[in-house]
């Protein structure tokens, strides 16, 4: 993280017979519009015929060396903020069931095409410690990457996760990925849970998310003047979602993360 | 005689689906549901609890047999019948303690509740009621807040935006009904960017700091909406 997007390639696998030549004009035009907004140039491309349809983008930017954000060195005492809501896996499930309501789905793709340009951007001016964007592995699997084998740990407040609408729903229902499975038994090992969070909530916890936001720390005394600055500037559902420290109720926490 | 549906093979949400097709085709007493992998397992039991179903689950090397008995009758007991392998599984209905940017987790409460009680949010965007004289609107303001308890069992959540947010902070007069409304269980959410915006946030004594999404989703939950 800290760096900023400069030339772009785009990588497609596409099955033209089954989806036709104007959906990828559309998914490629769509990238092209969020690369215009994100300042970066489209150099080319490689594309192939496949049975499943497959779309990305390699992208190659700058970075001052002394700026680098990488997402080792969170800070004991630091607040962690996650710059957008929960829940995108789980919509995403329930779309292919066809139980997700046109408002959520609009509220979904709206979230997921976001760029995180504009939280980074606002995040440059205060001392953040690490930061990393969540996606595949879920909230606390990003989060346990980002504390495993270190000297601190994190505690984290479920209730103030931003989370969603009909979320908790669809996965009462029923509707979560794989991959939130996945991504539990991967990392469960590193996360403790209180007996108030519900297995919903967890699975919530470790849902892969597309295009999630960012997850950063930042020093208490910054922290609720970078969460005004954040939804002043239209990031509107960022929180602090909890804290670094290495003790939780006199019990050593390094390495682990609670949710309470 | 439950039905048997095969989902060995098929990842999430596809068994899911395949009992939920099932189910909205024909009402079944009883249906089961073989899968291979643990996410389905989890899922399909999920899904049936949701639907009233009792849920048993019984692993056989690696695949999962989950059967699903409709009418779920609280507190039965297991059955005598299976070994110790057989596992009962209730899906856990979202705690609504935790439920701060969830509001919409309420909307899974017990459905007899939910037939004979409505869910009533007011959304006070002021301190004082009406214009005119400011005094008298705030006069009224206190007396509204302490007479809407008289709505029982009806009153959901309370919502304060803009100059709202005032009547939640150090020194408000309705700060104790506010208080005892929450501890009663009645759902409090103050507004964020206001409370920033009139630099509130630390003075805020009551309710659950919130934003505009968690709004808006609980006004679409909300059975009646009272704009003050």
């Amino acid at each position: 993280m800290g760096g900023v997007p400069k030339t772009a390639m785009n990588l497609v696998a596409f099955p033209l017979q089954k989806l036709g030549g104007e959906v990828l004009r559309e998914v490629l035009s769509g990238g092209i519009d969020k690369l215009k907004e994100s300042g970066t140039v489209l150099l080319g491309g490689h594309s192939i015929e496949d049975d499943e349809f497959k779309y990305g983008l390699s992208i190659t930017g700058f970075v001052h060396p002394k700026r680098i954000l990488a997402n080792k060195g969170l800070k004991s005492g630091d607040c962690l903020i996650l710059t957008k809501p929960l829940g995108t896996g789980i919509i995403n499930t329930a779309v292919k069931g066809g139980l997700a309501s046109q408002s959520t789905i609009d509220l979904a793709v709206r979230v997921m095409s976001t760029l995180n340009k504009y939280a980074a951007k606002i995040m440059d001016n205060f001392d953040i410690s690490a930061c990393t964007d969540v996606t595949g592995f879920g909230l606390l699997g990003h989060l346990a990457e980002m504390i495993s084998g270190s000297d601190i740990g994190a505690v984290l407040d479920s209730s103030l996760v931003p989370i969603l609408p009909e979320t908790v729903e669809f996965a009462s229902m029923g509707f979560v990925p794989s991959g939130a499975h996945g991504n539990r038994k991967f990392r469960q090992c590193l996360v403790e849970l209180k007996s108030s969070v519900t297995p919903i909530m967890r699975d919530i916890l470790f849902d892969p998310q597309t295009s999630g936001g960012l997850l950063m720390g930042c020093p208490e005394n910054q922290s609720q003047h970078l969460i005004k600055m954040l939804i002043d500037e239209g990031v509107e559902d960022a929180a602090i979602i909890g804290r670094v420290c290495e003790r939780n109720y006199n019990k050593d926490i390094k390495g682990m993360i609670v949710v309470e | 005689m439950s039905k048997l549906f095969d989902a060995r093979g098929l990842s999430c949400p596809a068994p899911v689906l395949m009992v939920k097709k099932a189910l909205d085709d024909s009402s079944h007493q009883e249906i089961s549901i073989v899968v291979d992998n643990e996410a389905s397992m989890e899922n399909v039991s999920r899904f049936l609890a949701s639907r009233s179903f009792e849920v048993e689950v019984v692993p056989k090397k690696g695949e999962f047999e989950i059967t699903g008995k409709a009418n779920i009758l609280a507190g039965t007991t297991e059955s005598a019948g299976e070994s110790g392998k057989t596992t009962k599984y209730s899906a856990s209905a979202p705690s609504s303690t935790s439920s701060g940017s969830q509001p919409s987790s309420l909307s899974n409460n017990d459905l007899s509740a939910k037939e004979t009680q409505q869910k009533i949010m007011v959304f006070a965007a002021t301190d004082r009621v009406g214009f005119g004289d400011d005094e008298l609107g705030k006069k009224l303001m206190v007396s509204f807040i302490k007479t809407i308890k008289e709505m029982g069992d009806d009153l959901w959540m309370l919502v304060f935006v803009n100059n709202g947010v005032k009547l939640t902070i150090e020194g408000s007069l309705v700060l104790e009904d506010l208080l005892q409304y929450e501890a009663d269980g009645i759902k409090i959410m103050v507004c964020g960017t206001c409370l920033t915006h009139f630099n509130l946030l630390d003075a805020k004594k009551v309710g659950e700091t919130t934003n505009m999404l968690d709004i808006v989703s609980s006004m679409q939950f909300a059975d009646k909406v009272i704009k003050i």
